[in-house]
């Protein structure tokens, strides 16, 4: 019977001191940081992990999340500098840094998360208005997110909110405006399409007509050439005739004409010959002429 | 599994003096049990390429590397076991069905995205990655591969941004691969991930359908270009070394003429020297024997008419019927009957 009772107030004892250890004694994880308030009132914040106490019942603590959290909003149209309209969807990266300040401004990650995006939209809705399209696609869209994030870091730091940096996911034109950068990009193809063909035809022209060129300055040459040969030969030749036959003229002269009566008196030709002709001077008369 | 059959072992150590322990009552044989339970769930083993971490009271304070290992259980320790040496993967752009090898599902609304030059192109990349730091990984940023998934597109879009459509599509691929891969690993470090990034690789870079048929266009234009261009090249390496033969050919005749006219220059030039030298010896006998000797060789042959000087008449010398026919000359005509 004692015994029994004793047991029952072991048990007791052991579950009193439970509830008294888990008011005492709190671990902070390693992703962890909380806060400590007495009767409501703050007393301190513990950024460092491990396990920790404080006056139990008396005493609350709150954990907050230590991590980097993101923040992702929806998508949203934005008008640039040149009037164009274009769709963000950016991403907030941030953290607790303030744990205090973070419980009594937002109280809760959510509702961190409502105040932060209605910051870094205002801000990137000025920042993209202060900026041209093209600049936001290319060049400048990592220093339009910088200057985004370090003028929301510094709206952000009275919630106790470190923003590490806001970034564009996706920035797209409207879905009306796609159809038309569409046909725009193949009116585009079409005109370096016509490029390449024409280029190609006056590449080809070019080369057939240094062809053709080539030739003609190939051949011509090749005539100059030979008529210089040609008259080479023909002095040549004159100038060795012209030793031989100046030797005696009148003598070349009856030889040649001999040769040539060979040549021109052929098979076909009828001779005339007068009977006084002196080839014929024997054959009528057989004495010696006077 | 392991530490369900340490925890039987453990059990069964105990069960010799499972009798003497009834008689110290049941809750105290169920309290021992629980105890032992509770120790051996320390037990645990760290595979190859794993890294453990162990917490005390939340807080990190050791690092534990393959083997067995054992930490005091909850609520003092805790561990987690993280693989720091398998590569995993991310899609963008597109997803590959799981159960059906090859079956590729595209994502449009990840995989097209503006160039600098206000283009639109399909792109879809894959990111290898691997954990370098766990305690990083495990405890700095809350869902570390939904962050790499953002931060890709991130990377990804932004260097597209910053390259033409003609370039992304061809000699630029390598580019944006290289700076992709690049950013992406500095904002993770950013994020304190504990991620590495091994590879970036784009998978396909196209024109988006709506277009492509356009693009192809210019991919054919550009093979028209060159058919025109090696058309060309051909009938100039079929015309140029003809040319050159058809010229050489001229010159060779030239040189031919040049050499025939020299040499038979000099031929008739030696024949002339030599008769002339005999001539001179005798130059009347010689003259009149030149003379006749060629008259006899073209009168042989030829048909002769010979005219009488004091009748005027003919005296025909050969018949002259034949005269007629054979010669159908005008001189044979004309004297004909």
């Amino acid at each position: 019977m004692i015994g029994k009772i004793f047991s029952s107030i072991g048990v007791l004892l052991v579950v009193a001191l439970m509830i008294l250890g888990s008011q005492t004694f709190f671990i902070v994880g390693e992703w962890e940081q909380a806060l400590v308030l007495q009767l409501g009132k703050f007393k301190y914040a513990i950024q460092k992990p491990g396990l920790n106490w404080k006056y139990p019942f008396l005493q609350q603590s709150i954990i907050f999340e230590g991590r980097i959290l993101a923040s992702d909003a929806e998508p949203a149209e934005y008008l640039t500098k040149d009037k164009k309209r274009v769709v963000v969807d950016h991403v907030t990266r941030w953290r607790i840094k303030d744990p205090l300040q973070f419980y009594k401004t937002v109280r809760d990650e959510s509702g961190a998360r409502a105040r932060l995006d209605e910051i870094v939209f205002s801000e990137l809705r000025g920042e993209l208005a202060s900026r041209e399209f093209a600049a936001i696609i290319a060049a400048e869209r990592e220093p339009a997110m910088e200057a985004v994030a370090t003028r929301a870091a510094a709206k952000a730091e009275e919630f106790g909110i470190d923003v590490v940096d806001v970034r564009v996911k996706r920035a797209d034109l409207p879905r009306e405006v796609q159809e038309s950068v569409y046909s725009r990009m193949r009116a585009e193809r079409e005109r370096i399409s016509k490029r390449y063909r024409s280029e190609g035809e006056e590449e080809a022209a070019k080369i057939r007509a240094d062809t053709d060129k080539d030739k003609t300055i190939i051949l011509a040459k090749a005539y100059e050439e030979s008529q210089r040969r040609r008259g080479e030969g023909d002095a040549q030749a004159t100038t060795i005739y012209g030793s031989a036959y100046g030797q005696d003229p009148e003598f070349y002269s009856f030889v040649r004409s001999l040769d040539a009566y060979d040549k021109f008196l052929g098979k076909k030709s009828t001779v005339l010959l007068s009977e006084d002709s002196p080839l014929l001077k024997y054959l009528a008369d057989s004495r010696k002429p006077k | 599994m392991a530490q369900g059959r340490n925890e039987w072992e453990e059990l069964l150590s105990r069960l010799p003096k499972l009798s003497k322990l009834l008689s110290a009552g049941i809750p105290t044989v169920v309290l021992i049990v629980i105890i032992g339970i509770w120790a051996a769930s320390g037990i645990y083993v760290v595979g190859p390429g794993e890294q453990g971490v162990v917490r005390q009271f939340g807080k990190v304070t050791e690092k534990t590397s393959a083997g067995l290992n054992y930490n005091i259980p909850w609520p003092i320790q805790q561990r987690d076991v993280v693989n720091i040496a398998r590569i995993q993967r991310l899609e963008i752009g597109f997803r590959t069905n799981p159960r059906r090898a090859g079956s590729i599902r595209p994502v449009p609304q990840e995989s097209l995205m503006l160039t600098g030059d206000e283009n639109i192109v399909d792109a879809q990349m894959i990111v290898q990655f691997r954990i370098k730091d766990p305690v990083q990984y495990l405890f700095r940023l809350r869902d570390p591969v939904g962050t790499l998934r953002a931060a890709t597109e991130v990377a990804l879009r932004s260097r597209v941004g910053n390259t033409t459509v003609d370039q992304v599509l061809t000699v630029g691929r390598a580019k944006v691969q290289d700076e992709t891969r690049e950013f992406l690993q500095q904002l993770m470090d950013t994020y304190e991930s504990g991620l590495l990034i091994t590879a970036v690789k784009l998978q396909t870079v196209d024109a988006p359908n709506q277009v492509k048929d356009a693009f192809n266009e210019v991919v054919r234009a550009r093979e028209d270009k060159e058919k025109l261009v090696r058309q060309a090249e051909g009938y100039q390496e079929d015309l140029i070394p003809k040319a050159r033969g058809e010229a050489q050919k001229i010159i060779r005749a030239a040189e031919a003429y040049k050499e025939e006219r020299i040499l038979r220059a000099k031929g008739d030039a030696a024949r002339f020297n030599s008769v002339l030298t005999e001539y001179r010896k005798a130059p009347g006998v010689t003259r009149e024997r030149l003379h006749l000797e060629i008259v006899e060789r073209v009168l042989v042959d030829v048909d002769k008419v010979i005219l009488s000087k004091n009748g005027g008449g003919v005296l025909p010398f050969l018949p002259l019927k034949d005269l007629n026919f054979k010669s159908g000359t005008t001189t044979g005509k004309a004297q004909g009957s």
